[in-house]
């Protein structure tokens, strides 16, 4: 999945190699990319389950706007992948519901200002 | 509380304009953007601009995202970035979030240019991983340099469903289809081409039933339909893809001016709200509020980064950096910019509006607007195609486009778009081509090749643009493609050309049988059987 060369853009300027941990298996990436890019690479495209139908998520806008794509992430819950830059060590693991995060508080990635994704399926 | 004479939100082209602008008057102007690097929507454009020179045409938008950045920078602009302006009040304060922690800024004028967040269409299973907007897509392959998917379906067939759709190609995903609901391509005939010759089948008239798969993507249903919007019945495609793209439009980031109390309005019922504001500068009707770019109404980075400068000079004005009459100058200087990009059958007035024949009187193809390419025998109506001894340009530019570097590239005068810059472009047959590939290399729309109809033993070669990898090598044998992706004839690499004026397109030169020269447009590596399909 990742570009190694490119026609226009040439090969890419990456971060060193760093090591993290997804849902307790290790992985590497580049460090400073953004953790979805490294999931991404790896070829992993569900990044949470909603809390009321459990129906699975993955990167929808890529620039932080939707929250489809928030992790639990070294514990903190409602974490937006696409816009985090992946640090050696993390630890990233899938969300469920709101992550851990009391229910129904403001921190419920879908109280933010986006898809709200939930209502429709 | 920390204060500028203007803060800009939106680090875009219209933003960075506005500043580079504002603080070129003499102002001293802060801009906030939310993401990690400046540029907007710039950074993530890889393909050549349209336009003429002074709108920066030809140029690929990320160099010009790079120059404004450095033009604003060098003039002393301050430009914060991971800080998403969260509110904004009538006092012209705004509140940023930098590292989590808020902070509050004041100015005596500001310009909004967020630009415009991407619209979604719901289908069923629209929010299975694997869905996503074409933006994201973009900011995967061209950003991140991560491909989003291995074969991508592509639902709108505008501008932007296009050109990422060939981004797509570029970075060597599989683009399974162009589908549109629309009975026509909604996007430049062009970049429709581009995709079309390497094989790209387009679906208008059509729409996704479904996206297949339980956790993610593994397939796309479509189906055609009706004058009413309904699905036939018995009209359903199945593809396999792994990922959907979405590219249906874009609305307008105004949240942060109706937070300011600006006045707003609503052009077509239902459509979304516009600020009432001056079609040209943007003051909108908060007094010291400006509107550029893209929050203003959809259009493009060339008029958005006109209308940032027209902002930013209107800001210096109000604020008695510049004078009355100095503003005037500038306006007006701007304006005649902004005007020649807002004609053609493209030209914000004239949206939703069917053409059938060009401002010249030439007929629209119907095959370029179902298909995504000119049916065999068409081009010869254009007046950028004619046939000619020895070594010549074919444009294959058909509709009123605001566009001109062919005309400027060609050193013999042998390409005329004239004043007019929607004008298509005509060739001049007697005006001596020497075959330097300056034309094909700067179209922006990749929309000129150099055709030599007889070099000998029944051989005729066409040079095309190329910008894929690995690029092909002399000697090299494939097969040519017309402008459908079909295969054609055997076809041997004649001449590879690169330059540092070329900006990264190759010329790929291949030689076919005299007969075929019409045809040949595109050229693949692998020999397939042809003939059949
Ligand atoms: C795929 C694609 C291809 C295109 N091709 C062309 C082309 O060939 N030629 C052309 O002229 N145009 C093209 N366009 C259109 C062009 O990109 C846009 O019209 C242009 O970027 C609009 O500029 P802008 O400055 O208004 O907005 P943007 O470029 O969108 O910039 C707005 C910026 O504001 C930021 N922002 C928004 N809200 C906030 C907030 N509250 N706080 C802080 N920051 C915020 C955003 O993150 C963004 O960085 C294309 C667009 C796309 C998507
Ligand atoms: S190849 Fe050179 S001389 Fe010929 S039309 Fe193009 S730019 Fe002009
Ligand atoms: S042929 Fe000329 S006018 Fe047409 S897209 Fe190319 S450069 Fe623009
Ligand atoms: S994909 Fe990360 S917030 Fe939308």
């Amino acid at each position: 999945m990742r570009l190694t060369d490119h026609p226009i853009l040439g090969r890419p300027d990456r971060g060193r190699v760093v090591t993290f941990n997804f849902d307790g298996g290790e992985m590497s990436g580049f460090e400073g990319e953004p953790i979805a890019a490294a999931l991404r690479a790896a070829g992993v495209a569900v990044h949470r389950y909603t809390k009321k139908h459990r129906a699975p998520r993955g990167v929808f806008c890529a620039i932080g706007r939707c929250t489809d794509c928030v992790m639990v992430v070294d514990g903190r819950p409602n974490v937006r992948t696409c816009v985090t830059p992946l640090a050696e060590g993390m630890c990233v693991k899938t969300q469920y519901g709101a992550g851990g995060g009391e229910l129904g508080s403001s921190a419920a990635p879908e109280a933010a200002d986006g898809r709200a994704t939930d209502e429709k399926v | 509380m920390k204060r500028y004479d203007l803060i800009v939100v939106g680090a875009g082209p219209a933003g960075l304009s506005a500043a580079a602008e504002a603080a070129a008057h003499g102002l001293g102007v802060a801009v906030f953007d939310e993401n990690s690097r400046p540029g907007g929507q710039l950074f993530k454009q890889i393909h050549k601009f349209f336009g003429s020179k002074e709108h920066k045409a030809k140029i690929r938008g990320y160099d010009i995202g790079a120059g404004l950045l450095r033009e604003a920078e060098g003039l002393g602009v301050k430009v914060y970035l991971n800080s998403p302006v969260t509110g904004m009040y009538l006092d012209r304060e705004i509140v940023a979030e930098t590292d989590g922690a808020v902070s509050h800024y004041r100015a005596d004028a500001i310009v909004v240019a967020t630009g415009a967040s991407e619209n979604m269409v719901a289908f069923d299973g629209w929010t299975l991983p694997g869905v996503m907007g074409a933006g994201a897509a973009q900011t995967m392959m061209n950003i991140n340099r991560v491909r989003p998917g291995s074969r991508v379906l592509m639902l709108g067939s505008g501008n932007v469903g296009l050109v990422v759709g060939y981004q797509l190609l570029q970075a060597g995903c599989e683009l399974a289809a162009v589908v549109d609901a629309a009975p026509r391509v909604g996007g430049y005939g062009v970049h429709a081409a581009k995709l079309a010759r390497c094989g790209v089948p387009f679906f208008l008239s059509h729409t996704i039933v479904k996206a297949e798969g339980e956790t993610r993507v593994t397939g796309v249903v479509i189906g055609r339909v009706d004058e009413t919007w309904n699905i036939v019945p018995g009209t359903q495609k199945h593809f396999d893809a792994d990922t959907i793209c979405v590219a249906a439009g874009l609305s307008p980031s105004t949240r942060l001016l109706l937070m300011a109390g600006c006045e707003m309005y609503e052009p077509v019922p239902g459509g979304g709200r516009l600020p009432v504001c001056d079609e040209f500068t943007g003051k909108t009707s908060v007094q010291g509020i400006y509107a550029a770019g893209d929050v203003s109404g959809i259009e493009e980075a060339s008029s958005a980064m006109i209308e940032g400068r027209a902002a930013g000079a209107a800001a210096a004005a109000e604020l008695g950096y510049i004078s009355g009459g100095e503003l005037k100058a500038r306006l007006d200087k701007l304006e005649t910019a902004l005007a020649s990009l807002r004609e053609g059958m493209f030209a914000p007035k004239n949206r939703g509006k069917v053409f059938v024949k060009t401002d010249e009187g030439y007929d629209i193809s119907d095959s370029l607007l179902r298909n995504g390419y000119l049916a065999d025998g068409e081009a010869t109506k254009y007046p950028g195609v004619k046939s000619v001894a020895g070594i010549h340009p074919v444009i294959e530019c058909t509709q009123n486009i605001p566009c001109n570097p062919c005309q400027d590239a060609c050193p013999k005068g042998c390409i005329k778009v004239g004043t007019n810059i929607v004008s298509l472009p005509a060739v001049d047959e007697k005006a001596g081509c020497i075959g330097c590939g300056m034309c094909v290399a700067s179209c922006s729309g990749q929309a000129v090749f150099l055709v030599n109809e007889d070099v000998g033993g029944g051989f005729a070669t066409v040079t095309a643009p190329y910008e894929f990898l690995p690029v092909p090598q002399k000697g090299e044998r494939g097969v040519a493609l017309d402008r459908s992706g079909a295969p054609v004839c055997e076809a041997e690499i004649v001449d590879v050309r690169t330059s540092p004026s070329f900006d990264r397109t190759f010329l790929l030169t291949f030689r076919v049988p005299g007969e075929q020269c019409s045809r040949a447009r595109f050229w693949r590596r692998e020999v397939r059987r042809f003939g059949r399909d």
